[in-house]
This record gives C-alpha cells, structure tokens and sequence, in this order.
C-alpha cells in the first residue's frame, strides 16, 4: 500500500540530505510509527510521501494500483490525496465554518462520491467513531477529543488506502489520547488499510504493528 | 465539488458579513453610475433626436447657410429640385417670434416655421396642419399652433394673436391646431408665403431639406452640389445632425463614465482587500483542503467564485439602483445630467437586454479583478507550510519581485513618470483626453509601486532610531509584513489621490470660473431677449434722456457653421472699438494689433482649440452668405460657450452688410440710480418675455450650476475616501488577526493590552501616513494632468492649478485620524481573548 524506494531530499541551500535513499514500506492493514527526534525529517517524510514537498529523488508508491506521487504533477498528487490518503493531525484542522458532517464530507465530495451516498456512510462513521448525534454540531462547541474523533471519522470515510497520522495525540490529555489511538487503529484495521503515524511518544509507537526511527544517517 | 463551493461561500458570507454587503454595495455603486448615465443620455439623445425629427422631418440632406443670419436663394432650391437625382425639396423658413394675446404673453419667444404644404407633406408630415381645420386651403391667412403652444397660451383654435419679432409686428389668428407635433413642442406653422412676407427674407428660405430618389448615392450626390454651392452655404447628411447632438454631450459623458469606472474600480478595490484578507485568514482552510485533495485550480477557482458571489447580487442591485437613479436624475436634472446640453428635456428611461446585460457582466467582471490576485495567492500557498504555520505572504513563486525590491521600484519610479509625461503630451483622441486618462492611470500605479520602497526607506531610517517596545513591534511588523501594509496603503493611496486631485482640479476650475465671471459680468445690469432681437420699443426708450443710464453696451448672438460634424460656433456681435478690445474682453496672451483695412475677430479659448488657431492667423469666416477673411486679434477666456465662439466689433459687422439685431443688452445705472434703473427696466420690458438680472444674480446662478454639476463628482469622492479607509479597516484587522498568537506571546511576555494598542495604533498611523503621503503626492499630479491635460482636450478650457491646501490637509488629518480609529478596532479586537486562549487554541 506504501512502498518508498530510494527517497532522497536535500532542502535548497542545506549543507546536508534530511535523508538520503530511504527505503521502506508499508504492507495493507499494517500499522507502521515513525519515531525520531525534532528536526531529524519525520514531518517533511510526511510531507513527501502527501505530495506536500517534492522529493529530489526515488519514488513513493501509494494505494492499490501503486502509482508514484514524485512522479505526478501537483493536480494529479491533490486527485492522488483525495482518492487514497487519509490524513489525521496533531491540530485537529476541523474546518470551524463547516459542521461535523460537512467536515467529514469533504473527502467524499473531492473524490467523487455520489452525493446520495453521504449521509448513510457518515452517519455510520460517526456512530463507529462515538460521535453520533454528532452531525449538525458546529466545531467550535466540540472537545479536543471530540474534534480529533472527526478528523479521524473524516480520515477514513472515503476508504483511503493510506493513513498518514502526524502526532495524533499530541493535543490531547492521557486518558483521550488513549481513547483516540485505540480508535484510531481499531478503525485503519477495520478498513484495512495502511497507516504512518509520526510521533514522540513511546507508548503510541509501542501499540504499531512495526517501528521505524528516522536518524540522521537514515532509517533503523 | 460544487457543494463544498457552495458551502465555503455560505460559510464566507455568514462569517464576515460586514466586508461584503460592503463590497457589494461599492460594485453596485459603479455599476449603478454607469448603468444610470448611459440609461440618461441614451433616452436624452433618443427625445433629442425625436423633437429634431419632428420639427426638421425625415430628409435625407439639408441644405442651409453656414450663418445663422445667412439664407438660402430660393433660385438654387430651384435648380436642385430640378436635378433628376432629387425627388423632393421642401423649402422651409424658420424665425423665432414673441406671441401675445391680449394679456397674455409667450414669455420665451416660440418658433415659427414657414412651410410649402405639398413638400412638407412629403419630408415633414408632423407638421401638417388638422385636415379639417381650414376652410378654402390646407394654410389660410394665420397661422397654426402645436398643442402644446395652446395650452401654454390658454387659447384655442380662432383666438387672435399678436406675432412679433424685433421691430416687425402682425396680428393675425389661430387657424387650426398641428395634431401631430410632440406634446413639449411650442410652435407655430404658416404657409412659407405668408411668413416670407411679414417676416422676410424676400426670394430666400432658411432651410431646402431633401429628399434623393431611390437608389441616389447621398455621399457622391452631396460631394458633386457642394462644390457647385455658394460661399456661405452647406449641404449636409440629415444623419449627421444626430451624430452632431451625441458629438455635444461626448466629452461629458465620457468623463462621467470614468468617474463610474473609477467607482467600479474602488469596488474591484474593496473585492480585492475583502479576499485578500477572507484568504489570508482561511489560508489554514485552505491548506487542508489542499491536503485533503482539493486541486491548485480548484483553490483558485474558490476565491474567483466568491468574487463572483459578490459581483453577481452587487451588479444585479447596481442595475435596480441604476434605473432608479436614472430615473429620479431626469427629474431633478433633465436628460443633461447638469450638464446643460439638452435642458428642458425630460426623455423616457427605458431599459435594453443588451446593455442590461453589459452593465451586469461588467460588474461581475470588476468583482472578478478584484478576486484574482488573491485567488492566485491561494493558488501558490505552500500548503504544508500554511497549515502548519497559517498564511504566507510571501509565497515561493513571488520570492523573486521581493528580493530585489529597489531595483525593479527604481526602474518603475524612472521609467512612469516618463511613460506618463509622455502620455499627457498626446492630443486628444478622437477628441476624447484618452491618452490624459492613461497617464492618470500611470500616476496612480506609480504611486503603489513606490509605496514599499517608501516603507523600506521610512521604516528603515526609523528602525535605527531608538524606540518603545510597542514602536518597535509596530516598525517591524510592517517590515515584516509588506503584502498587507501595501495592500492597506494602497487603498488609501488610490482613494486620497482621486480625492486630492477631484478637489484640487473643482477647486482650480471654480477660482478660474470666479475670475471669469468678474471679467465677463462687468455691468450691473443685464437684458437678454431668447433668440429674437429686443423689442424696438425697449432700444428706442434707452435712446431717450430720461433712461437712468450711464453706459449701455449692446450686441447681438449669431450661429457659424464652421464643420458640420461639430455644433456650431456661437458669433457676438459687440458693441466695441477695436482699441478697446483689451479692456473688454478676458484675453489669455497678447492682443494683436490688426490693420485698419482689415477685420479683426477675437476667438474664444474654445474655438482655438477645437480649431487649432492662433493669433495673428487669418480666419476665413461664412458671414453673411458670403466667406470673409478676418484677422485673429486674440484668444479670450470663455467657460460658458463649450463648442467656440467669436466676437466681432458691431461697426466692422454692419461695415460688412450685417443687420444688427440686438438681443443683449448690458447696463451702468447712473450712479445713485440703481434701484430706478431696475423699476424703469421693469416697467420698460414686462410683457416681452425678456430676463433680467444684476451680475450678482448671474455670478451666483453661474456658480450654483457649477456646484450642480460637480455633485456627482463631489458624492464619489466621499465614497473613495471610505472605501479608502475601510480597505484600511479591513486589511489591518486581518493583520492584526493574524498575528493574534503573536499578540498573545507578546502579552504572555509583559505587554499590557493598553501597550499592544498602542502598537497596533501606531503601525495603523504609519501605514496611514504612507498611503496619505503619496496619494497627496499622486492626487496633485493627478490634478494637475485633470487641469491642464483632460479639460483642455475634452471641454476646450484652460484655467490656473490651485491646490486647496487647508481642505486638502484637513482631509488628510481627518483620514488619519479615521485610520487610527480603525487601528484601534482591530488592536480592540485582536485583545479582547484572553492571551491564554489565544496561545493553546490551534489556529
């Protein structure tokens, strides 16, 4: 679901790689952590592997039929996101001007699906995420748990094939956090797809199926 | 895709409802000038038209003299009827004649048109007399009157009449009505016999107007007869009459269509700070959209369908308000919109698809403008950046045009104000101020470009200087964040500018007008007939003694045909010495000293340069059915005839063969007489319709139309300046907004909410006083190219540049003030969370 070959990225002007020919990948239905320390490249992985930043060099293939987000121009990387990543992170970014529906519809109406289509699945994902009666809420009147609940129901409502999580619970107390993660993975599993979270915490990455550490001489 | 389209701008529109009903309403604005001017003068043109058809006919040429005291040989309308290529000619006689009945006075004298019955059937059938009226003829021995006249005159049909035209004067009656002339016609029809004998001229008409057989090719029939024409006389297209009346009102409109554009433009202004600032606080929005999928043409198509959003309901309100104002303009003003070209007229404002549909489209389109570069700057947002650290102001793809500022500012700053000297140097195009208009143009972006080299200079200097914290936060913010100072000193650079140089050039255009008025207005006393000679009896009594006095100077008005393209030029006839000249008329340069065997004519500054002529040059006049060569003496002031006019002294008039007829008169009361002489005219002149009035009276008339005339122009500065001060208001808030975690660190650190004011305050003030600065700078040149490029080329008047320094600083002052007051909104706004809050919320 998420195969990176040879994956090297030089800022302009750097001395030095933030990582040189990186290689791995991520099976369907595994659930991989990306630990490492601050400024050691994770966020900008992250980045390259959505098509946010290009890549210098090698290639990073995604979903189902494998196609190479370095390879595409940046409207076929944004048709790429919106058919097949999900996306959850450390801020929440819940639209506030929409509701808790309208957020969650918003990758189902980039990526194509008849509009008749909506209520039932979001309103099933909202049930499955334990935000049901949920939908006509405005964010603004909505927990830090309950926001990351929605990016997550979000995350996965047009059945991505990749989750990239970034720190997805950095923002929240222990107890939620722990609320959060466990929904989390159980839902990526239940859709079996592939999932990247980056985080610092130990015990987010002890409950991945595999751990990879990003350093400054590549990863371990 | 369409849905979360809809959804964004709904969200749009609910969450910064203020900014755009504003900017709808600015778009509405222009499009409302604009649709209200061109509904006015299209219904003008369109009743002027119609009255012309009505009184002239529909002929296909006209043949006339060139002078208005000139006429037509009834042997030649002979010799052209006789031309196998013409099938009709209708002679016609037109005078202008005072009507009395009994008690009852026409006041202004009515046209009377003398007719050949079975040609005007042919070319003017609205002319024609009621079939039954008559008795033995279709003319009997009197004369027919357009209902209008009858009502007017509270008379009917068989009522005796006393017609009388300076000395000559005839009683007669009214045999039957004209049941087909317009409803505002007044107007008396004879039979063109009848009127050539009481009134003259004897083997003459004032008019042929013709009719070509089918198939005749009227440009090549008018080039062969008009060079077999006498000097003196004219053959012209009949169509060309009403190009000729869209020609006189051309320079008027134009200028009042850009000052519509100019609102339509401070409405694509405000679209443009509403999204720049709606962008720059949704970047984070937007940048998840992008990362959830949403496509780089598809963020820029966003903003364009939100400037969209709000051109489409602001130019559909524009329409609405357009027709409306049309409507209540030609109520108060007439179809001249004050500019006095058709008065009296109040056409029908009737609303067209097509030009509906422009208008509409246009205001859409400005919407659109203003949406572009903000929607390109979404575009281009670095999306991993914008949603981790919010908007960008300086996105990667236009590093370059900040990286080396000076430079390319430098190459703009020399290089404009050439390209715009260059402009202003042009003539007119097509006698529209076209090139005048694009070095305004020019000066405005001039002005923008500068604006953050300015800042860079300014601010830089004060950087070095010792300052408060809150000083100091405020110097570097705008250091830091030039797109959204500029944006903020942009508006008021634009809106001040326009304000500056409208007042500059009003107020140069009303101290000249003053001046001139003084010069042209130097008796106390004034007497003027409407287009007809004074009565004999009035002339005769100021010959007597015991008129109360001291000086009476008298002239006569005529019309020369110069071009037929162009109205005519007005001839005045004085009473003068040629010495005098230099006292008697407001002349711009040297009067020049022309031999006594020649004719000297002063021409006004209009004819110049509507004429290209100069002093000293010969000028071959048709006066008096023949062409006379006169000598230029000079070129004097006139802002009242727009078209030209030329003077020339009474004795060389009647030297040459002229009648002179006097319609004005103007009048020194012997002194201690004043209020004696006004009683005598009284006296002497009531019932003749004629008006009277002190040179106070007429300064003050003068004036007020003046002002009348600029009020449009007055109500779209106001509305300039706050949209001026509003895109301040906007675009400082949303800086300050987005600088609210900024603001919270700052008071985490010690700031005090009074300090962080203070600083927002002040960067307000100095963003102000940038934009004031240069738009004083480009509102004086802009003035100054209004006054000595635009009116020269689309009105034909010079005048002085006088800049009103004490409302001009007032209005800087009072924006200044307006721009802290806006600062302090935006300071009041950004601190009213708590800085904790501010600092653990997400965005």
């Amino acid at each position: 679901m998420l195969t990176v070959t040879d994956l090297s990225k030089r800022h302009p002007n750097a001395v030095r790689a933030v990582f040189d020919e990186l290689a791995f990948a991520v099976a369907a239905g595994e659930i991989v952590a990306l630990v490492g320390e601050s400024g050691v490249g994770k966020s900008t992985l992250l980045n390259c592997i959505a098509g946010l930043e290009p890549a210098d060099r090698g290639a990073i293939l995604i979903g189902r039929e494998a196609r190479d987000i370095v390879r595409l121009d940046e409207a076929a990387r944004a048709a790429l996101r919106a058919a097949s990543i999900g996306f959850v992170f450390q801020a929440f970014h819940v639209l506030p001007t929409l509701t808790v529906a309208q957020n969650i519809a918003v990758p189902l109406l980039l990526s194509g699906l008849a509009p008749g289509e909506h209520q039932a699945r979001i309103e099933a994902l909202l049930a499955r995420v334990g935000l049901a009666g949920f939908a006509q809420r405005w964010p603004p009147s909505l927990s830090g748990g309950e926001l990351q609940r929605v990016a997550i129901a979000r995350a996965l409502v047009h059945r991505p094939a990749l989750i990239l999580a970034d720190e997805p619970t950095g923002n929240l107390d222990p107890r939620t956090a722990d609320e959060v993660l466990a929904l989390l993975l159980e839902r990526v599993r239940e859709e079996h797809a592939s999932a990247l979270i980056v985080t610092h915490s130990q015990h987010v990455a002890q409950r991945c199926d595999r751990i990879l550490t990003l350093t400054p001489d590549g990863l371990q | 895709m369409t849905r979360l389209a809809w959804w964004l701008i709904r969200a749009q529109f609910m969450t910064r409802r203020t900014a755009t009903a504003l900017s709808m309403l600015a778009i509405a604005l222009g499009v409302a000038l604009g649709y209200a001017i061109h509904l006015i003068n299209t219904a003008a043109l369109a009743d002027f038209s119609q009255a012309m058809k009505s009184v002239q006919g529909e002929p296909d040429a006209v043949l006339a003299a060139k002078d208005s005291a000139g006429r037509v040989p009834l042997a030649l309308i002979n010799e052209i009827a006789r031309d196998p290529a013409v099938a009709i000619v209708a002679p016609v006689i037109e005078t202008r004649v005072r009507v009395d009945h009994a008690a009852i006075h026409s006041g202004a004298p009515v046209k009377l048109i003398g007719l050949d019955i079975f040609s005007a059937a042919a070319v003017m059938p609205k002319l024609l007399p009621r079939q039954d009226s008559g008795g033995a003829g279709m003319f009997e021995d009197g004369v027919h009157a357009s209902p209008a006249l009858l009502a007017r005159l509270q008379l009917k049909v068989g009522a005796g009449v006393t017609l009388t035209r300076g000395a000559a004067r005839w009683r007669t009656r009214i045999v039957g009505d004209l049941p087909a002339a317009r409803p505002d016609d007044l107007l008396l029809v004879a039979d063109i016999a009848w009127v050539q004998a009481r009134f003259g001229p004897p083997d003459a008409v004032s008019e042929g107007r013709l009719r070509l057989m089918p198939g005749t090719r009227l440009a090549s029939w008018l080039e062969t007869w008009t060079a077999r024409l006498p000097a003196g006389l004219t053959l012209r297209a009949a169509a060309d009459d009403t190009q000729r009346v869209s020609n006189i009102s051309r320079a008027y409109r134009v200028n009042l269509n850009v000052l519509a554009l100019v609102a339509l433009l401070t409405g694509a202004f405000l679209v443009f700070a509403t999204q720049l600032t709606a962008v720059a606080q949704r970047s984070t929005q937007f940048a998840l959209l992008g990362v959830l999928g949403l496509s780089p043409r598809m963020r820029l198509l966003q903003v364009l369908f939100e400037g969209l959003a709000i051109g489409v309901p602001g130019a559909a309100l524009g329409l609405a308000l357009g027709y409306g104002l049309a409507l209540a303009f030609t109520r108060v003003m007439g179809g001249d919109l004050g500019g006095g070209f058709f008065s009296g007229s109040t056409p029908v404002i009737a609303a067209r698809l097509l030009p509906s549909l422009s208008f509409f489209a246009l205001g859409c389109a400005a919407s659109l403008a203003g949406a572009l570069y903000p929607a390109w700057l979404n575009r281009v947002q670095p999306l991993a950046q914008a949603l981790k650290t919010g908007f960008a102001q300086r996105p990667p793809a236009v590093h370059g045009l900040y990286a080396r500022p000076r430079r390319s500012v430098l190459i703009a700053s020399a290089l404009l104000p050439l390209a715009a000297l260059g402009l202003t140097r042009l003539p007119a195009l097509d006698g529209l101020p076209l090139a005048g208009y694009g070095a305004i143009a020019l000066v405005l972006v001039l002005g923008i470009a500068v604006a953050p080299l300015l800042t860079q200079i300014v601010f830089g200097a004060v950087a070095r200087r010792a300052l408060s914290a809150p000083q100091r936060v405020a110097v570097q913010n705008i250091v830091q964040a030039p797109l959204m100072a500029q944006v903020a000193a942009s508006g008021l650079i634009v809106s001040f500018a326009l304000t500056v140089s409208m007042v500059t050039m009003v107020s140069s255009f009303r101290l000249a007008v003053d001046q001139w008025l003084d010069a042209v207005l130097p008796a106390p006393l004034y007497v003027r007939s409407k287009g007809m000679p004074l009565p004999q009896e009035l002339l005769a009594a100021l010959e007597r003694g015991a008129a109360p006095f001291a000086r009476i100077e008298r002239s006569a008005h005529g019309a020369l045909s110069l071009d037929p393209q162009r109205p005519a030029v007005v001839l005045l006839v004085r009473e003068m010495r040629r010495a005098d000249a230099a006292a008697r008329l407001p002349f711009t340069g040297p009067v020049v000293a022309v031999a006594t065997d020649r004719v000297p004519v002063w021409i006004s500054e209009p004819m110049q340069e509507l004429y290209r002529l100069a002093p000293g040059q010969t000028l071959r006049l048709p006066l008096l059915g023949r062409e006379v060569d006169t000598v230029i003496g000079g070129v004097w002031r006139d802002y009242s005839r727009q078209f030209g006019a030329v003077v020339i002294a009474s004795d060389d008039y009647i030297a040459l063969g002229g009648q002179f007829e006097v319609s004005d008169l103007a009048l020194w009361p012997r002194r201690g007489e004043e209020a004696a002489a006004k009683a005598w005219l009284a006296a002497h002149a009531a019932g003749y319709g004629l008006d009277i009035a002190e040179s106070s009276e007429i300064r003050a008339l003068s004036l007020s139309i003046f002002d009348k005339s600029f009020a449009v122009t007055y109500a779209l500065e106001a509305a300039a300046m706050l949209i001026g001060l509003f895109g301040l208001a906007v675009t400082l808030a949303a800086s300050v907004w987005l600088r609210a975690r900024e603001l919270a660190t700052l008071s985490a650190l010690g700031f005090d909410r009074a300090m962080l004011t203070r600083a927002v305050m002040f960067e307000g003030a100095l963003i102000a006083g940038i934009g004031l600065g240069l738009g004083l700078a480009c509102g004086i040149a802009i003035g100054a190219i209004l006054t000595h490029v635009v009116n020269p080329q689309a009105f034909h008047w010079r005048m002085e540049l006088t800049v009103p320094w004490l409302q001009v600083l007032l209005g800087a002052a009072l924006t200044l003030a307006a721009g802290i007051a806006a600062s302090r909104f935006a300071a009041r706004l950004a601190t009213r969370l708590p800085a904790a809050q501010v600092l653990a919320s997400a965005q």
